[in-house]
């Protein structure tokens, strides 16, 4: 049964960001490995680890074949090439320019799912609703994530009823058109007529608040989350600079 | 039994309309009409589908006229004050305010709720938490609120997980939050079963008694006519009041019309130990049913939500294999789906009834019979989304009607029907019968069902 | 006559604060884009240029946030209801041309109906919501919510312009949109990723930069291959959806009305 960390989410945000912009300087292979393998371990105890590989693996495959076809196969730098074949060269620092950038977006997306994970959307929300942001944020962010099912479900039950009418049989190209007709016309209708009759009613029970607001909901917080998440701030900004300029004095 | 009030108490909603168009109507919906609403009164506006009760009732409520779109002459009495509308002062109505001394409940309830609060609790505390009052309080007020309205076991539920009937309560519930003098319901009753419409009317009934004004629009009065302080009918663009002799004296509403079923019709359905289950789902909805149907007769489904009856009606529609037991239909089966509106795309009624026939074929000429059978016929060439909700209905009837199924299922067909609708629809059963076709229903409407059906089966 | 019941109007410190919002995220983005382009950072090769990704990470994503931030506030409700709605179009309708096996991403087609309905601020503001919800499931999008800005807001231009009052203008005009969102993305891909995330595409790429272009210039001529054609067909479609819309529908939005965006048929 998945476990659920009771953090505020601004704070689990502020820690990822702060992880991500700080690995990404290093750009040190086994630093963002070790943060990868943290994030799996964190996943396993949270039980979304299948999941998180999941999700993960299907999104970083194609970014390494990528970039393993433009850095790996193509490098135009004059080391030495291990092999060569027409326009296709491979060298060592090829591929290692490949691997470095591919781990970078693997620790972008390994710790950015995560933190999708791990936060509960509509703790999420208050959180946001509950911040200096406009209103509408918080109400397009929940709006999205709550619409989804229901507009996928109700993407189905016309599927069902244009079924029972025996449609979307042809064939060919008119065919194909028919279907794409067929399943976007119906839903679009339906969907933006919902959206038409829902806003009036949004706008009488004083959406958006012009004044102040609150919510009945709490968002557990404390000076602790507070402190953790301005640190977690500025490590994410001047971190970077930090790391690049050591990196910059030493390689001189 | 009429209600007498004791003294006459100013009114605390006053609407005096000289006329209303829409953006894009050619004529005017509403016209010189004059309401008078009363503290803790009942008034009951009853008029067919499309007879411009929703308008009214959002006229009633602010939302309407959309400023710099629809044009309404006339004035409106809220609050002590009067707001004047013309052609020429437009006034910018803050509708959040209003909403505090008029509150509207739609016909479908959940438009009203926001869709974006994880708990009732939250859904009821929404225009609370929009007008900032501190968290105590709305925690304070809601509690009470649920408790007064008998809702506290529905506070920690999901609002996008209730049924239709926990819908209309919740939104009930979420109006009476901010104490508003008058509540306008538009059809609060339409399309519940008996234990959801007996919840529903001892809300209205809770809330009346606590001294809020209620202007009910219905389709018909029957439900209301002795409970009511005042009665209308909204025919043609105006109000009529009506009397209530005139409510006593119900039409015959011409007891059972069932032709008997022919004795020597021919089976066109068999059901025999059939197990259905929905793919990747291990508990099997319908268990062991054997079931016949003949001929010229209508089989009523009747049983508990999740019971199964739409799964056997889309089994024998042939949406879903049995894993156990045979189903054999002898004929063409034609369904009609509870959510059917939501299918049509096509930009006329024409053209989505046309849809998929080719164009020299024998069912093309029929057409504009089907739909002069159904009432359709001056909305051919009109968008469906455009009219009024018991005509799209039938429009998607008309989609199934075309192809003369010879095994007719229907799947909560009343739903979103007027009166008109209704017997459109008892025609349209009554045809397929005599033309030796089946109908196989599952409605919660039981009036519905003890007209038309010949017999009845219970899913467990 | 009671003013509680009527809205009052709004003030002109509030707009002041949003038209510098606007102007804020306007200049970063355009700043950003030229120091890219003028230095062309080839850190790429020696030193991974891990400070120019994520600088240019920070300013995109903190230009589009801007913009988003002061569009917001003037969205009227019936827009804010229209806008999840776009957005799940977009996941549903991408989805299904993405079963089909052919290399067209129409997960802009939520936002171009947006833009073409209530406007080039509501299309810009569509476009970066939707690459915020995107990002919870797919984080490497954030740095492209200013190019998905950008679709919305020549959407809605374009719709602004009459392009949608004659239907075989439409294509043309996503045509226009795709070659722009095409040039404003490529330093996003190159300078952040160092590539694409397409296996396709990462081909195409390779290809140009063997033939001896620099890694900018190869995503960029790959982005103007795929992204022109893609956004026209997303344009056409998109129109032809807002067509089969009703007219109670369509022309309740004052955009549509106001510009006469679909021709007469919906004006008063």
């Amino acid at each position: 049964m998945p476990r659920t960390i009771k953090l505020h989410p601004f704070t689990i945000l502020a820690i990822a960001v702060a992880v991500i912009t700080m690995t990404t300087a290093a750009s040190l292979w086994w630093l963002s490995c070790a943060v990868m393998a943290l994030c799996l371990l964190i996943a396993g105890w949270a039980g979304h680890l299948k999941k998180l590989a999941v999700l993960s693996g299907a999104m970083l495959l194609p970014t390494f074949l990528s970039l393993l076809l433009i850095h790996g196969l193509i490098s135009r730098d004059q080391s030495p090439a291990i092999a060569q074949w027409g326009p296709l060269r491979v060298t060592i620092h090829g591929l290692e320019v490949a691997l470095s950038l591919g781990l970078r977006t693997a620790v972008l997306v390994v710790v950015g799912l995560l933190c999708g994970l791990l936060i509960d959307k509509h703790q999420l929300v208050a959180a946001i609703d509950l911040s200096p942001v406009p209103p509408q944020l918080g109400y397009l962010l929940a709006a999205t994530l709550f619409l989804l099912p229901q507009m996928a479900e109700k993407q189905r039950q016309i599927g069902e009823a244009q079924t029972l009418r025996h449609m979307g049989t042809g064939t060919g190209l008119a065919g194909w058109f028919q279907r794409m007709r067929l399943r976007a016309v119906p839903l679009v209708l339906a969907s933006m007529q919902d959206a038409q009759d829902r806003a009036v009613h949004l706008s009488a029970r004083g959406f958006p608040a012009t004044g102040s607001r609150t919510r009945l909901r709490t968002v557990p917080d404390s000076s602790v989350q507070r402190g953790i998440r301005w640190a977690a701030l500025v490590c994410a900004v001047l971190g970077p600079m930090l790391i690049l300029a050591l990196a910059g004095f030493g390689s001189r | 039994m009429r209600r007498k009030l004791t003294h006459q108490s100013t009114a605390v909603l006053g609407l005096n309309l000289r006329s209303f168009a829409y953006l894009d109507g050619a004529d005017a919906t509403l016209r010189n009409m004059h309401l008078d609403v009363h503290p803790g009164s009942l008034t009951v506006i009853s008029g067919h589908s499309g007879s411009g009760k929703s308008t009214l009732g959002a006229i009633l409520a602010g939302l309407l006229p959309r400023h710099g779109m629809d044009q309404l002459v006339g004035t409106v009495k809220v609050d002590g004050t009067e707001i004047e509308f013309s052609p020429s002062s437009a006034p910018r109505v803050d509708v959040a305010q209003w909403a505090k001394h008029v509150g509207l409940l739609p016909q479908d309830a959940g438009h009203y709720l926001s869709g974006i609060r994880g708990t009732v609790a939250e859904e009821l505390a929404f225009s609370l938490e929009n007008a900032g009052v501190p968290r105590e309080q709305m925690h304070r007020q809601v509690t009470q609120l649920a408790q007064r309205l008998r809702l506290e076991h529905l506070l920690e539920r999901n609002p996008q997980q209730l049924s239709g009937g926990q819908e209309r309560l919740v939104a009930l519930a979420a109006l009476a939050i901010s104490e508003p003098e008058v509540l306008v319901l538009d059809e609060p009753l339409a399309g519940l079963d008996r234990q959801a419409t007996e919840l529903v009317s001892e809300m209205i009934n809770m809330l009346r008694a606590n001294g809020t004004a209620l202007v009910v629009l219905a389709d018909s009065m029957q439900r209301w006519a002795h409970e009511a302080d005042e009665l209308w009918e909204l025919d043609r663009g105006t109000l009529q009041r009506v009397s209530s002799e005139k409510q006593q004296r119900q039409p015959e509403s011409g007891a059972t019309q069932r032709q008997p079923i022919p004795a020597d019709s021919r089976v066109l359905l068999n059901v025999d130990s059939v197990q259905l289950a929905y793919p990747g789902s291990t508990e099997p909805v319908v268990q062991d049913l054997n079931l016949q149907v003949r001929s010229g007769e209508c089989l009523g489904l009747a049983g508990a939500n999740g019971s199964g009856k739409t799964t056997l009606l889309k089994a024998i529609a042939g949406l879903l294999e049995p894993s156990a037991g045979t189903l054999v239909t002898f004929g063409q089966t034609g369904m009609l789906l509870q959510n059917s509106s939501d299918q049509l795309f096509e930009r006329t009624v024409f053209r989505e009834v046309s849809f998929g026939i080719p164009k020299k074929s024998a069912a093309r000429k029929r057409i504009s019979e089907v739909l002069a059978q159904l009432g359709l016929e001056s909305f051919a060439q009109t968008h469906p989304y455009e009219l009024p909700a018991s005509a799209r209905r039938l429009v998607a009837l008309a989609t199934v009607m075309i192809h003369e199924p010879q095994i007719l299922l229907l799947d909560e067909p009343t739903e979103a029907l007027d009166e008109a609708g209704e017997s459109k629809l008892r025609e349209t059963i009554a045809a397929v019968l005599e033309r030796g076709g089946a109908v196989i229903l599952s409605t919660h409407d039981e009036r519905f069902m003890e007209r038309v059906a010949h017999r009845v089966h219970l899913m467990k | 006559m009671s003013s509680n019941l009527l809205l009052p109007d709004e003030s002109s410190s509030q707009t002041l604060r949003r038209r510098l919002l606007a102007i804020a995220g306007t200049i970063i983005l355009v700043a950003t884009y030229l120091t890219l382009i003028i230095t062309q950072p080839m850190g790429i090769v020696e030193g991974l240029g891990q400070g120019v990704a994520l600088g240019t990470f920070a300013a995109y994503l903190a230009a589009a946030v801007l913009l988003l931030l002061a569009v917001l506030p003037d969205l009227p409700v019936s827009t804010l209801t229209l806008i999840p709605v776009a957005l799940a179009l977009n996941i549903i309708l991408g989805q299904f041309v993405g079963s089909v096996m052919i290399p067209l991403y129409i997960d802009s087609i939520g936002t171009v109906i947006v833009g073409f309905l209530a406007g080039r601020r509501a299309g810009a503001a569509t476009g970066v919501l939707s690459t915020l919800v995107w990002s919870l499931f797919a984080p490497t999008v954030l740095p492209f919510a200013a190019g998905a800005a950008l679709v919305g807001f020549l959407a809605g231009t374009a719709a602004r312009f009459g392009a949608l009052r004659r239907i075989y203008l439409t294509p043309v005009a996503g045509l226009v949109a795709g070659v722009l969102v095409g040039v404003v993305s490529s330093p996003v891909a190159t300078f952040v990723y160092g590539g694409t995330s397409g296996v396709g595409t990462g081909a195409l790429v390779a290809a140009f930069s063997s033939m001896g272009d620099s890694l900018l210039s190869a995503v960029t001529k790959q982005a103007l291959i795929s992204d022109p054609g893609d956004k026209a067909v997303v344009f056409l479609v998109a129109a032809l959806l807002v067509y089969a819309l009703p007219k109670r529908l369509s022309g309740s939005f004052a955009f549509v009305r106001r510009y006469r965006v679909l021709g007469k048929r919906v004006s008063k």
